[in-house]
């Protein structure tokens, strides 16, 4: 198979000084090491513009991109439900709500919460399901990488994991999570600054949006109008779906519990930065659907191989929509730039799991069940060495998905069991103060029993859905539903904490203050303008 | 507020204040929007049929010579105001 796209030296030498700057930056961190928590939590010292920006990147990697692109090739503009209803209401809610308990606790990590506010267990269980997932995780995406280089340019796969892998060791292992958020921050740029002009050019040739929807299939134009039933749309999802699913579950439980989100906002300098961090993030990711959606829909419009598909006459590879596209209306320049932005996003994708990783391994595992009590130093060299296998880690997962393609959809499923059920803990630790400690494990356990046995019904077709999606927002649902129940009746029979031990953890127990700083710095103002926004923007694609 | 999530491990405010991000960031988006000026004033003109004759390395060199410059200066203002 020839490689889709040919570099030039011009491209090479963007691409070249993406990478020399990682690494400056990254070994000009070092020396602001000193403890673990400048390299766990960037020292708690961050300024809100860059860890909302880091914050928005660690979900805006290549993997994203990329299948959001073809997501919005398949479906049209219902995609935009990823962005809008999936993830706005969820953000606001992490900065006004939680973010107090997060970052007042001065826990350093999501599972030391759960230690707080139920038991070890708890923990437990959270601390080493997330450790393992986000290793896989970071596998997964290297080789996805992998893939879409060998396609794009021709590279070996072998020479594309080892590349990204080195780098992200170098600059990791020097600057910890301020590398890692540095990065997404430089990536943000370049993936808007990389994809924007391939959508001016394709707009520019369809005659602008009102051309771009001439092209188009009426059910491609609108996020809400055919959600009526499932059978309506593309997607094959109602809005019940849409909104318990998507909205509810799955993405307060990514948002407001995944580690890898929540430790770019521990990073802030203050709470009110902190709170900030997720509210401002809100409105750049408003946007996203600008440089994913359009040039999904681009491709359905010009690219023949997506607009006959749309007849049932083809079944295209949807995952390459994006990278066709660039290469059908970039130069040699652009055209770098662009992926330069792609490899940045799957660089700085890696890196947010690695930093997660060594962070819940070295404060939750290592330091709770293997050495407790040691020196600071001690830690900061583990986080560390824990890079290191971390990293290599990886490279082995990325080789054994290498000879089990299926794998990838299998880990992201598994990974799935485990989110969903995690927002019900939360919510009921956070506001409700009889929440026990037993409550809290046997509700999580039971949710993500819930959710694994809800996909053995589904495979093994007891269950019907319309679609994949479907099923999955489903899952979500009942996973939610089965922790939030369990969790309530366990707590009813079980010895709760004191009151005195809670105080701080859970919303009733905890002193409100109230922000005095002006007007315009307020997350709860933000907050709101955020969410005002996107029922404009919703009204407005319905 | 009491100090909950330490029983095990110290935790020092070493008060660290990294470099600003936005030196490396300016410098590397002002080095792109340099080379792809450059690229597109002076380099081939028949790669434009792709873009519609649009010479968009030219524009976009343009726009992030500004946006990088823009962050140098910034930049150089935290920097003056700190002090």
């Amino acid at each position: 198979m020839n490689p889709i796209i040919s570099m030039n030296f011009i491209d090479y030498l963007i691409l070249a000084a993406y990478l020399v700057i990682t690494l400056v930056v990254g070994y000009a961190l070092k020396k602001y090491m000193k403890t673990s928590e400048d390299f766990f939590l960037s020292g708690r010292s961050l300024p809100s513009w860059i860890t909302s920006l880091a914050f928005l990147s660690a979900n805006l990697g290549a993997l994203e991109v990329i299948g959001m692109v073809a997501n919005s090739a398949k479906y049209g503009i219902l995609t935009v439900h990823f962005y809008w209803i999936g993830a706005i209401p969820a953000m606001i809610f992490l900065g006004l709500f939680m973010m107090p308990f997060y970052y007042n606790t001065k826990v350093r990590s999501v599972p030391e919460y759960l230690k707080l506010r139920y038991n070890e267990a708890t923990r437990g269980v959270n601390a080493f399901s997330f450790a393992i997932m986000t290793l896989l995780m970071s596998g997964i995406s290297m080789y996805a990488m992998a893939l879409i280089f060998r396609m794009m340019l021709g590279w070996s796969l072998t020479s594309s994991i080892l590349l990204s892998a080195l780098v992200v060791l170098i600059y990791v292992f020097f600057g910890g999570l301020s590398s890692s958020i540095y990065n997404e921050v430089i990536q943000f740029f370049l993936i808007w600054l990389g994809l924007l002009p391939a959508v001016y050019v394709g707009l520019k040739a369809v005659g602008g949006f009102s051309g771009l929807a001439a092209r188009l299939p009426e059910t491609f134009l609108h996020a809400w109008k055919n959600m009526g039933s499932a059978a309506a749309n593309p997607m094959g999802v109602d809005w019940m779906g849409v909104v318990l699913g998507l909205g509810f579950v799955l993405s307060f439980g990514y948002w407001t519990t995944d580690f890898l989100v929540v430790q770019r906002t521990l990073a802030s300098e203050n709470i009110s930065a902190a709170r900030r961090t997720p509210i401002m993030a809100a409105f750049p990711k408003m946007l996203v659907p600008l440089i994913v959606v359009v040039p999904g829909l681009l491709a359905v419009a010009i690219l023949p191989e997506y607009s006959l598909a749309l007849q049932g006459s083809a079944t295209p590879d949807y995952n390459s929509a994006l990278i066709l596209l660039l290469a059908h209306y970039l130069p040699s320049g652009v055209l770098g730039l662009a992926i330069t932005g792609l490899l940045a996003s799957f660089m700085s994708g890696m890196a947010g799991n690695v930093t997660a990783f060594n962070t819940v391994w070295t404060y939750d595992i290592y330091g709770t069940y293997i050495k407790k009590n040691m020196p600071d130093k001690h830690y900061l060299m583990m986080g560390k060495l824990a890079t290191i296998f971390g990293v290599l880690f990886s490279i082995g997962t990325a080789y054994i998905v290498q000879s089990f393609p299926n794998l990838m959809d299998y880990m992201q499923l598994i990974f799935s069991f485990f989110n969903a059920p995690l927002f019900a803990t939360f919510l009921l630790g956070m506001f409700w103060k009889k929440a026990t400690p037993w409550g809290g494990f046997f509700g999580l356990l039971s949710g993500i029993l819930m959710a694994a046995g809800h996909y053995l019904l589904y495979k093994l077709n007891v269950i019907h859905y319309s679609s994949e999606m479907a099923a999955n927002f489903f899952q979500a649902w009942w996973a939610w539903l089965t922790d939030f129940g369990v969790t309530i009746l366990v707590s009813l029979f079980t010895k709760k904490k004191s009151e005195s031990e809670l105080r701080g953890l859970v919303y009733s127990l905890t002193p409100r203050t109230r922000g005095s700083e002006m007007f315009w710095r307020r997350p709860e103002i933000w907050g709101s303008i955020a969410l005002i926004v996107m029922v404009i923007l919703n009204i407005i694609f319905w | 507020m009491e100090k909950k999530g330490s029983e095990s491990m110290t935790e020092k405010k070493s008060g660290s204040h990294f470099f600003d991000l936005k030196i490396p960031l300016g410098l590397l988006l002002s080095f792109y929007g340099l080379i792809l000026l450059l690229y597109g004033l002076f380099g081939p003109d028949r790669i434009y049929e792709k873009s519609l004759g649009l010479n968009v390395n030219s524009i976009w060199g343009a726009v992030m010579l500004i946006i990088g410059a823009l962050f140098l200066g910034f930049a150089h203002y935290s920097r003056k105001n700190s002090r």
